[in-house]
């Protein structure tokens, strides 16, 4: 009895905190409470939803926090027109949406993007047109090896090295098998950088190739069983993760490897998903701050979505990117000159000159630059699947890699 | 000579057809539709492959798409591999899946009916897993041209490069694939052809080399598939694997049929269903997969009461309403 007393009033503390919270006003913009009613300010986001998976969740995000921002006197009084469309993971229909909301309308900037498609496909576009996108879920490198695209998520590159290094120091791993998808801008690209990685460190890396359009995992989790490898990095979107977890705990080889993974993983549904057998055994990336940090900016992003959003949108990484995306924007747009915040020419120039903008959702600064490449958010946390989510077991740290040396001199030359 | 040349009032109807497309089409569009309309052209010179070994030799071919992923690997390896002119890289693509069109045809020549097609639905899933599996060229070294990160800068016609051009230049060369067709069935190809779809015995006791123009014919499918292809990779400047699956082979015969296999109009009715409705259905509101159920009803539509697709329906509604007008200007 005394321990169920000792056990309830944290309980009921934490839980009227959380209550506290989630009945929190969410703060957005100018913040003013009156709606704004000027002309409208058009802003285009592109999502993929479709077989094998919907990264809605940015766009959604964001257009909750435009939605507050319009609540709360908008852009000096100009509200946030947010239009979005979905690539269906399909390149013509990529295109066709780029042209829609680029070539065809007046917006003033891309925000939230998040696709496995459009950025390859629509980067020149986005070039020629001038405008300058800040997505949210991006997992290829154009999304990170252009000049017009920037994104508060890391993607699968610095995840899966943040993975890596992590099992490296933590782990003792000495052969990391990645298992990632054959695409050549995505799985080879950053399972490449794995390899790189660990070759740096004296140690062996091998990738492994599923293929996206008829992916056999069995066949893929034998192949990275045969490397050789004592650590196995899962670099696959959640649903072929949990496929191959599930292969591996048929053959019963979950303590033969140390098992990692970046931040598709870092998904609230996924300890129920994985089930007993793997708590405590899987090790994750997380891009942005996990939920249990929960600092001013995660607890408004919540009450912005609460307020709103749909209940149904996901409180995930992606949205989290979404969520920092539109309040970085609209920061930049606030700081503007009221009468070019309707024109794309001073509104990229605005984006560029991002610097040093700071969340408690993210480990260090945010910044754009003016640069052909762009990868701000190169730190993340280590978390660990265990029964009802996720448990952090490192804070905060930068990725050690020779990847990020021109990152790093670019934020030196910032002043960052 | 004259009566190779002679220009019927169906030809008349789509030299204006492409004379809108090509000078009126581009200045009216936005980028978006632009975007589509060019889709729809590409698609349209594949479906008048496909629909022409229908109508012509009545052999289903379900590899059309997975043809034009060759086509389209072919361009963009070569556009990679030495920068030639698109052009050039078109040609050779469009005679490499000629090439290949040949090859697919060699065991196919015995079957037919839904054994021709059961083949060619397994040679579209072959296509597919290799597309999957080696990826697209994108600028890298070796056979293959895959390389890691983003792909390098793909070379559009140099009198096409901005999207007004690139629409106007993908007619033309999908009025060239019409008219490429129109041409072999007028000459000996399309007597045989003729022959071959009433009776292959009766054809061979007149002499007819049924191998020889089968042959062809799959050759010609595979020629306009990869000219497609080529012409869709230098709308996008790269390919996905996704665009090439097998079941966009069997949806493109599908509308070809429902379009009218039998008429270019039915090539133009088919690509119109298949990019040109999803998109406005898209730019309405709506959910763009609502057309697989408009394009299953356009099915059971052609099945049941329209064997000449929608195109024939058309057609015989205009020449009915002339007839009517003759006849009542006869009478007056």
């Amino acid at each position: 009895m005394r321990l169920g007393l000792k056990l309830a009033i944290p309980a009921a503390l934490l839980g009227l905190s959380l209550a506290g919270q989630a009945l929190a006003d969410p703060v957005c913009g100018m913040n003013n409470g009156q709606a704004a009613t000027g002309e409208p300010i058009i802003v285009g986001g592109i999502y993929g939803d479709a077989a094998p998976g919907d990264w809605s969740s940015s766009t959604d995000s964001a257009a909750a926090y435009f939605d507050c921002v319009n609540a709360n006197g908008g852009i000096n009084g100009r509200p946030i027109d947010y239009r979005v469309e979905n690539d269906q993971w399909n390149p013509e229909a990529a295109a066709q949406a780029a042209a829609l909301l680029v070539n065809d309308t007046p917006t003033v900037a891309m925000v939230g993007n998040g696709s496995f498609i459009e950025m390859a496909v629509n980067a020149n576009t986005y070039e020629e047109a001038g405008i300058m996108v800040m997505a949210s879920a991006c997992a290829i490198s154009e999304c990170f090896e252009t000049p017009n695209i920037v994104s508060t998520n890391q993607g699968p590159l610095p995840s899966n090295l943040g993975a890596a290094q992590y099992a490296v120091e933590e782990l003792g791993a000495q052969h990391i098998a990645c298992i990632g998808l054959n695409i050549p801008n995505n799985g080879i690209w950053s399972c490449g950088a794995v390899n790189d990685f660990m070759a740096s460190r004296g140690l062996q890396g091998t990738t492994v190739l599923l293929n996206p359009g008829a992916p056999d995992v069995n066949s893929a989790l034998l192949e990275a069983m045969a490397t050789g490898a004592d650590t196995i990095l899962i670099n696959q979107p959640a649903g072929l993760a949990l496929a191959i977890l599930s292969a591996a705990q048929e053959q019963d080889v979950r303590d033969l490897y140390n098992w990692i993974a970046p931040t598709p993983l870092y998904d609230l549904s996924v300890p129920a998903a994985v089930g007993e057998y793997w708590w405590g055994h899987i090790y994750v990336n997380a891009e942005l701050a996990p939920l249990s940090v929960n600092g001013p900016d995660a607890q408004n992003w919540i009450a912005v979505l609460d307020a709103y959003g749909s209940p149904d949108d996901p409180r995930d990484t992606f949205g989290q990117g979404g969520y920092l995306s539109a309040r970085f924007f609209v920061d930049a747009m606030l700081a503007m000159d009221p009468a070019q915040v309707g024109d794309r020419a001073a509104v990229a120039d605005a984006i560029r000159g991002i610097s040093g903008y700071t969340s408690d959702l993210m480990c260090g600064p945010f910044y754009v630059g003016d640069a052909d490449f762009h990868m701000p958010n190169h730190a993340g946390y280590m978390v660990k699947i265990v029964e009802g989510g996720f448990e952090i077991v490192r804070d905060c740290y930068e990725y050690d890699s020779p990847y990020f040396e021109p990152h790093r001199a670019l934020e030196a030359a910032m002043g960052l | 000579m004259k009566r190779l040349l002679h220009v019927t009032p169906s030809g008349w109807t789509g030299f204006a057809f492409a004379a809108f497309c090509i000078l009126i089409l581009p200045e009216i569009s936005g980028r978006y539709w632009l975007s589509v309309f060019t889709s729809a052209g590409c698609f349209a010179l594949a479906i008048a492959g496909v629909a022409f070994m229908y109508a012509r030799l009545g052999m289903v071919s379900l590899t059309q798409v997975g043809l034009m992923g060759v086509g389209g690997w072919v361009a963009l390896r070569l556009n990679y591999a030495f920068g030639w002119p698109f052009e050039v890289n078109m040609v050779l693509a469009a005679l490499a899946t000629m090439v290949c069109g040949w090859v697919l045809a060699l065991p196919a020549l015995r079957m037919r009916g839904l054994y021709l097609a059961l083949v060619t639905l397994m040679a579209a899933g072959g296509l597919e897993i290799i597309f999957a599996t080696f990826q697209f060229p994108n600028g890298g070294t070796g056979f293959w041209g895959v390389k890691t990160g983003s792909a390098d800068p793909f070379l559009r016609p140099w009198i096409a490069t901005s999207p007004e051009a690139y629409l106007r230049y993908v007619i033309i060369c999908a009025v060239l694939g019409f008219v490429f067709i129109e041409l072999h069935r007028r000459l000996q190809p399309g007597r045989a052809w003729a022959l071959i779809r009433r009776s292959e015995a009766a054809a061979m006791a007149a002499g007819v080399n049924v191998t020889l123009y089968k042959t062809w014919a799959f050759g010609i499918a595979g020629l306009l598939g990869g000219a497609a292809g080529a012409l869709l990779a230098g709308s996008l400047g790269l390919l996905d694997d996704g665009t090439f699956r097998a079941s966009e082979s069997v949806m493109i015969f599908a509308l070809a049929v429902v379009g009218g296999a039998r008429y270019w109009q039915g090539a133009v009715v088919a690509a119109v269903l298949y990019k040109v409705l999803p998109a406005l259905l898209n730019i309405w509101g709506v959910d763009a997969d609502l057309a697989f159920v408009i394009f299953g009803v356009g099915l059971l539509h052609a099945v049941i009461t329209a064997p000449d697709g929608i195109a024939g329906q058309l057609i015989d509604a205009v020449r009915g309403l002339t007839a009517k007008r003759r006849k009542e200007a006869s009478d007056a």
